[in-house]
């Protein structure tokens, strides 16, 4: 029972809060412990405990007043330096808040990124469903089992595995790329105002409607059945029923198209022409990175010992440095790196997909196979394939409807090898 | 305690669902809107862009201070504003001249499309033949236009540019299907009352003549045409 000046002290400290209640509370509680006959007699027991309850209450709510308004800042923060005629522009009177001072436009507010961006109000997770997200391994992650067959290699999925020299099979995901493409659709129902009148709804069917209904029915002869799908209603998306037709069976071998040694516009990124990674170019792959892996290390050599990096073993301090060579674990690594295009499409449109894959690791890979698993709404464009590489190109329809696109690289891969596979699909 | 449960009444009314399960497509026009605006949200006052399309050689008119405004042919690309509706007059209705169609759009949720993109991407409301011919026989048509669920989506094209569509069942609620299988935007109806004869139809009918802003029509864009270089490269 010692609540008295420490306490207020605490609360002080803290600033802000409710600081004048808690400090009229303990400064009472103190004074009561000096006179600890009168406090006894004046003070049933309960009531201790209550003001002691409240006390507690109130200093540990303590805490900066909160508000909703954005940071202010000074004028001259945002007006920045004052202009040599501004005194001119505004003599005697006050300028409004719009015109400070004699810039046109104000400085901006600080922006301290947290996280991808997301219109201002709108409540997280980001409204994805307007979006096409190809690349990534999302769900549960791609493993290859001994025979060869990949398990969880849900659609949108791009992955790459590979052989070790130890004998071990790896998977490396691509980064994701977004592109927004919003489809609609549309359920409509038909009520008649006069289902019980028979005889106004039989004379409501004029002949002069049938020729168009003729036409309509042609029109109709599509594949498409504009009944509801009952089976939709489930939590599982319908294309799911349609597994039942063969598993890896179909799966057709395509020869791959020539390969064009000019890189496309949207390819014109340091680490698709050469596999070497930028720092600039980071806040353009960033925006759809969300496997990266090696990217937060400089690629470049700066020493180079016996064909491998050196580090340094004498510190800097020194006039003079000491490189040493270590000789470093085995860690195979494959980086691949996905782009588009284009970063928005309308059904009907053609995007160009680029992989651009390396060994960054310290050892040659082999078996490098590359696995493209579509989204329900990309449709492959046949022919399209092209590989900087020996390889073969494969293609097998999915179970979402659209196909799984397969490279396998003939050759292995050598320390810092890489190289290039593109193709092309057709909004849905 | 009292603050406990004041806390916790709070937040879960702060967690309603994001569906219109409590809803029904039958409901009024405004209705489903109006408490799209009470969830909150960057949606009061935004125009979201619409494309009304109709059959070729229909023309669209909307309705500007209590009167309709001059036809014009579709498409017709206007933004509207969340959660209000939007009486549109339809005439020149292919093989039913003479005759007026009075559908009412009401925008429910709306797109976030990328910077400088928003007038590209706008909700498709097609006023199709076979609808305007029901609505004009006396039925009353409701589409529940909704952005498709990417990880739900058929696998099929959209024919001739037409958005995918289907009839619900007996006893169905479009608005709570279009739920399941996407996010409502948008709901078209059609068939419902007609103005009065004599004089400009009223204020009601005409839910206030909401504001919209006027697009210039989409510009289609034709298919690149193509080039001999690279199929020339690919067969080398």
């Amino acid at each position: 029972m010692t609540v008295g000046p420490s306490a207020a002290t605490d609360c002080e400290s803290t600033s802000g809060c409710h600081g004048h209640l808690a400090r009229a509370v303990a400064r009472a509680l103190a004074r009561r412990q000096w006179h600890p006959v009168v406090h006894h007699k004046a003070m049933p027991r309960y009531w201790r405990l209550g003001l002691v309850a409240l006390c507690t209450l109130i200093l540990s709510s303590c805490r900066a007043p909160v508000t909703n308004s954005p940071p202010t800042l000074p004028r001259e923060a945002l007006a920045g330096p004052p202009a040599a005629d501004s005194a001119a522009a505004c003599p005697e009177v006050a300028c409004p808040d719009e015109v400070i001072g004699g810039t046109s436009q104000p400085a901006p507010l600080p922006y301290a990124p947290a996280g991808p961006w997301s219109p201002p109000g709108i409540k997280q997770p980001w409204p994805e469903d307007e979006y096409l997200v190809d690349g990534g391994d999302r769900g549960l992650p791609a493993a290859v089992r001994p025979d060869w067959q990949i398990q969880g290699l849900e659609s949108e999925d791009t992955i790459a595995h590979f052989d070790t020299l130890d004998g071990r099979t790896l998977v490396e995901p691509s980064n994701p790329v977004f592109i927004y493409a919003p489809r609609f659709a549309s359920v409509r129902k038909v009520v008649s105002l006069a289902q019980d009148e028979q005889t106004d709804q039989l004379g409501a069917v004029q002949q002069p409607t049938v020729p168009v209904r003729c036409d309509e029915l042609q029109i109709a002869a599509s594949s498409k059945q504009h009944v509801e799908a009952i089976r939709q209603n489930s939590a599982e998306p319908p294309i799911i029923y349609r597994s039942r037709s063969g598993d890896g069976a179909v799966s057709s071998v395509q020869r791959l198209g020539s390969f064009q040694d000019a890189f496309q516009p949207y390819e014109n990124l340091k680490v698709i022409r050469e596999g070497k990674v930028d720092k600039t170019e980071r806040a353009l792959l960033a925006a759809g990175i969300a496997a990266a892996i090696i990217w937060t290390d400089t690629e470049s050599v700066q020493i180079m010992l016996d064909h491998q990096a050196a580090t340094v073993d004498v510190g800097d301090q020194q006039d003079h440095d000491v490189y040493t060579v270590n000789e470093p674990p085995p860690c195979p690594r494959l980086r691949i790196i996905k782009v588009a295009s284009t970063q928005t499409a309308e059904p009907g449109d053609v995007i160009d997909f680029t992989l651009r894959f390396d060994n960054v690791g310290n050892q040659p890979i082999g078996n490098v196979t590359i696995v493209d698993n579509l989204t329900t709404r990309l449709q492959y464009v046949p022919d399209s394939a092209q590989s900087s590489l020996k390889a073969d190109f494969r293609t097998q329809q999915n179970d979402v409807g659209s196909d799984v696109l397969r490279w396998e690289i003939t050759d292995p891969l050598r320390v810092g090898q890489g190289g290039v596979v593109r193709f092309s699909c057709r909004v849905r | 305690m009292v603050i406990l449960l004041l806390t916790c009444v709070g937040r879960l009314a702060a967690r309603q669902d994001e569906v219109h399960y409590l809803h029904q497509g039958a409901m009024p026009p405004g209705a489903i809107g109006s408490v799209q605006l009470q969830r909150g949200g960057p949606l009061p006052g935004f125009f979201q862009p619409v494309e009304i399309k109709a059959p070729p050689g229909a023309a669209i008119s909307l309705a500007v201070g209590n009167t309709f405004e001059q036809p014009t042919p579709a498409p017709l690309r206007v933004g509207m504003l969340v959660g209000r509706v939007y009486r549109v007059r339809v005439t020149q209705i292919p093989l039913a001249e003479g005759i007026e169609v009075f559908p009412t759009i009401e925008i429910i949720d709306r797109l976030y499309a990328p910077k400088n993109q928003k007038r590209r991407f706008a909700i498709p409301i097609e006023l199709t033949e076979e609808d305007l011919h029901m609505a004009a026989q006396g039925k009353f048509v409701t589409r529940v236009i909704y952005l498709e669920d990417p990880f739900r989506a058929l696998p099929v094209s959209e024919s001739q540019g037409r958005q995918n569509w289907f009839d619900v069942g007996r006893g169905r609620d479009p608005l709570a299907v279009a739920d399941q299988l996407g996010r409502p935007v948008a709901i078209l109806r059609m068939g419902g009352r007609l103005p009065r004869d004599n004089g400009p139809p009223d204020a009601a009918f005409l839910f206030g003549s909401p504001p919209f802003a006027r697009y210039p029509a989409s510009v289609r864009r034709l298919p690149a045409p193509p080039t001999s270089k690279p199929a020339a490269a690919r067969k080398k």
